[in-house]
């Protein structure tokens, strides 16, 4: 009993799931739902479908190469039975899925690094540029200058204003 | 060697397919078309033709049957006996003289026919003298029919009997019904013959093929033989007789010491006497059969008596064979077919016993000095008197004797799937012979799956080492990656934030808004501004709308009353003309009214004109409303949502779809 791969969305397919399709070409593609067994039938490319593993390792956003991988491989000759062996395979998966874990958390952090200070910074351009929205920009001059400034006039314009009559 | 296999006799057909074939030949390979105009000797040679044809045809066809049919006398008698006790061989050669003799008669009325139509002067006669031609053929055959039927039956059993080859080794058994025969030919061949305790379960001879020192030989089993006299036997008896007397093989002549099979052994050694004249020349051994039940040294004085009366003249045929009787030549054995015990040394025997016989004919008749001089054994000569024997080293004897005594104390799986239960309660363990480190780790299971990954993927001599590696790497990767982001853009104040909400909200509005003008342009009708129904743009709005932005609207609202509202103004204050004010007044006063009436049940009645709607009068608004009522009342009726739903809940709804009518025909619906 394996698990397999889903050849879409690189889930895993477990037994009693899924559908094989086996090509005039002997090349087996496993599905592990109808929505990848449809999106194949209509020869959608994986790499272009935003949901699939197979786009985000393309697009970074998951981790492609890692020391971690290099344990899961499929190999085609048996080793002999070793029971100490296999206690210490046990415990590893569970270590090296840890580890994994832990560094596909880095990765979506270094990946997600500048974002606060971008969001904020157009937080600041937006409410800077569009407050017109609230308070008009006549209101804010007003709202800054809070004391009318007067300006007396003299006496000696209207002496000039009698002289011309 | 002739085969003889009687599958090859064509069918024969009946007498009137026979007469059909025959004619439908005639008609389709001679020429049919002939016209009264044509030269009579044309006519005469076109119906000769046909006559002549047919009767070659039924020549033809009567010849084949008569030649595929063997001769009773030509084949080997111990065929010719067989089809003479199956089939009467009177009746056969009767059947067949007819066929003979219809052939002739045939070839008679063509002849005849065909000098007649010679001389046939018209048309008319060279037809009517073709057609009696053809009918008396015809009748000829029609008679022999039975006879044809007859020897189509005879076809047909031929066929399946089982082909016996007369002249190579062959064992017969023989006894009395339910002995064992059959159990005996069921166990040392492969044939499948009938067990059943009833007596005559086997009905007719059975061939099966067994093999001895490389040789086949062929054993064959008969029915039971009852002890009566000769001319009292039924057919099934006489097959058996007939296997006894013409074939030259070894006899197994089966004795039941038990009586299981309902007769005594005074009845059998009875029979035995009565026949032991066809075992003449053959090799005799006789059988106890059925020893679980019973045993040779059990049973009672006479038919001991009786038994070493018959071994005797079993005795007496070895010894006629011209031979002393060698050392382990027995004449009475004992078998068990149920446990199976001494079925073997039985057959053994009488192949042996066949085989020397066969040899010593072989050895006596003149082809053998033929042979004779094509072999030749080579002996060496003896250089000396010296005594040289066999010289085996003394670990190669022990190693023989150990291999001896592990073989017999080896344990077969078999042997243990028995104990253990049988074929479906135990199953063998494979993993018992695995070549591990540790042989406790025998029957471990070993995972497949664990947390989603496949177990077998990982395992690797050196994963721990890795493993280290990995955990150190990690560990590196964890002192590095501790770094702090900078903050060199601030965040925004809570007040800040408030308006920013506010903000988007407002945007978000806008653009709903717009999206949904978008969408609905089309079937909005453009009014001008001062027509609006949905009062969007008055002047308190647009006062609210900038005090809330922090202007003062205050001015701005009179500048659009002042423009608005001019004219009105102007002629409610002249009151020079009395009569225009009146008129007027009037105007004001029913529009006043109107506008009262309509606001109190807070919307216009349907065929007033609202300048806002984009009407071009009343009229044009009552027709639009009256189409649109129209063609929504018809899909409220058939329950429809909306000018698009075409859905048919229902599409074969079922009471228009069955039942009968009451007077009437119901081809369509």
């Amino acid at each position: 009993m394996r698990l397999e791969k889903c050849w879409f969305c690189s889930s895993t397919v477990y037994p009693g799931h899924g559908i094989q399709f086996v090509r005039n070409d002997a090349k087996i593609f496993r599905f592990c739902r109808s929505k990848c067994h449809k999106n194949f039938k209509m020869k959608r490319n994986p790499r272009k479908v935003k949901w699939t593993k197979a786009y985000r390792r393309l697009h970074g956003k998951d981790m492609t190469q890692d020391a971690t991988f290099e344990f899961e491989r499929k190999r085609n000759r048996p080793e002999r039975y070793d029971r100490n062996l296999t206690e210490n395979t046990l415990k590893a998966i569970k270590t090296i899925d840890k580890v994994r874990s832990r560094r596909e958390e880095t990765h979506h952090k270094n990946r997600m690094k500048g974002k606060a200070a971008k969001e904020r910074k157009e937080a600041r351009k937006e409410h800077d540029q569009q407050i017109h929205m609230l308070v008009a920009p006549g209101a804010q001059d007003k709202h800054l200058s809070a004391t009318k400034v007067t300006v007396k006039v003299q006496h000696e314009s209207n002496d000039e204003n009698r002289m011309e009559e | 060697m002739v085969q003889y296999n009687f599958k090859k006799i064509t069918k024969v057909p009946t007498g009137k397919d026979f007469v059909d074939i025959v004619l439908s030949r005639t008609q389709r390979q001679t020429p049919t078309v002939v016209h009264k105009g044509y030269a009579i000797n044309r006519i005469r040679q076109f119906y000769m033709r046909k006559v002549k044809f047919t009767q070659t045809n039924f020549h033809e066809k009567l010849s084949t049957i008569i030649e595929d049919f063997p001769r009773l006398d030509d084949i080997h008698p111990f065929y010719g006996d067989l089809l003479h006790v199956l089939y009467n061989k009177d009746h056969y050669k009767l059947a067949l003289g007819q066929i003979n003799t219809a052939r002739n008669l045939i070839g008679k009325i063509a002849k005849d026919y065909v000098k007649l139509l010679k001389y046939g002067d018209s048309l008319y006669r060279c037809k009517a003298l073709k057609v009696a031609a053809l009918g008396r053929m015809c009748t000829v055959t029609k008679r022999i029919g039975p006879s044809l039927a007859y020897l189509d039956q005879i076809r047909q059993h031929m066929a399946r009997l089982p082909s016996i080859d007369p002249n190579t080794r062959t064992i017969l058994i023989c006894g009395y019904p339910n002995v064992g025969k059959s159990s005996f030919i069921n166990k040392i061949t492969r044939a499948d013959v009938d067990v059943q305790p009833y007596a005559f379960t086997t009905k007719s001879l059975f061939v099966g093929h067994t093999d001895y020192k490389y040789l086949r030989y062929q054993v064959i089993d008969t029915p039971g033989i009852l002890d009566r006299p000769f001319e009292d036997r039924n057919i099934i008896e006489m097959c058996s007789i007939t296997a006894l007397a013409h074939l030259r093989a070894a006899v197994l002549f089966f004795l039941d010491i038990s009586g299981s099979c309902g007769y005594t052994i005074a009845q059998q050694s009875a029979l035995f006497h009565s026949i032991k004249s066809l075992f003449m020349n053959k090799p005799l051994i006789i059988v106890c059969n059925k020893t679980d039940l019973q045993s040779l040294a059990g049973i009672s004085e006479d038919d001991k008596k009786l038994v070493e009366e018959m071994r005797s003249e079993a005795l007496k045929t070895l010894i006629g064979q011209g031979g002393e009787p060698r050392e382990g030549a027995e004449v009475l054995l004992t078998m068990s077919t149920l446990t199976e015990e001494g079925v073997i040394a039985v057959k053994n025997a009488a192949c042996e016993r066949l085989l020397d016989q066969r040899v010593e004919i072989k050895m006596k008749s003149k082809k053998i000095n033929e042979c004779l001089n094509r072999f030749h054994v080579a002996v060496p000569k003896p250089r000396d008197q010296k005594e040289r024997p066999v010289c085996i080293p003394q670990a190669v004897l022990e190693a023989k004797a150990k291999e001896a005594a592990a073989k017999e104390s080896k344990k077969l799986e078999r042997d243990l799937e028995e104990e253990n239960g049988g074929a479906g309660v135990y199953s063998a363990s494979l993993k018992k012979h695995y070549l591990l480190a540790d042989d406790e780790w025998k029957e471990d299971n070993m995972p497949e799956i664990l947390d989603g990954h496949n177990v077998y993927d990982f395992v690797d001599p050196d994963i721990l080492q890795r493993l280290e590696e990995l955990e150190k790497e990690e560990g590196l990767l964890q002192e590095v990656g501790e770094e702090d982001e900078e903050m060199d853009v601030e965040d925004l104040t809570p007040q800040q934030q408030k308006e920013l909400a506010e903000i988007r909200k407002k945007k978000s509005l806008l653009i709903r808004e717009h999206r949904i003008k978008k969408s609905t342009a089309e079937s909005r009708p453009i009014v001008p501004r001062k027509f609006d129904k949905d009062k969007r743009f008055t002047s308190e709005r647009m006062g609210r709308q900038l005090s809330s932005l922090g202007l003062d609207p205050s001015k701005a609202i009179e500048r659009a009353r002042s423009k608005s509202r001019g004219r009105k103004r102007e002629r409610s204050s002249n009151g020079d003309m009395d009569v225009d004010d009146g008129g007027s007044n009037k105007k004001m006063r029913a529009r006043s009214l109107s506008m009262a009436e309509s606001r109190s049940r807070s919307r216009p009645p349907t065929n007033v004109l609202v300048p806002g709607e984009g009407y071009k009068d009343s009229a044009q608004k009552i027709k639009a409303y009256k189409l649109g009522r129209n063609s929504v009342f018809k899909r409220n009726k058939d329950a429809k949502k909306g000018e698009g739903d075409r859905v048919i809940p229902n599409l074969k709804p079922k009471h228009l779809y069955s039942g009968k009518r009451s007077n009437g025909k119901t081809t369509r619906r």
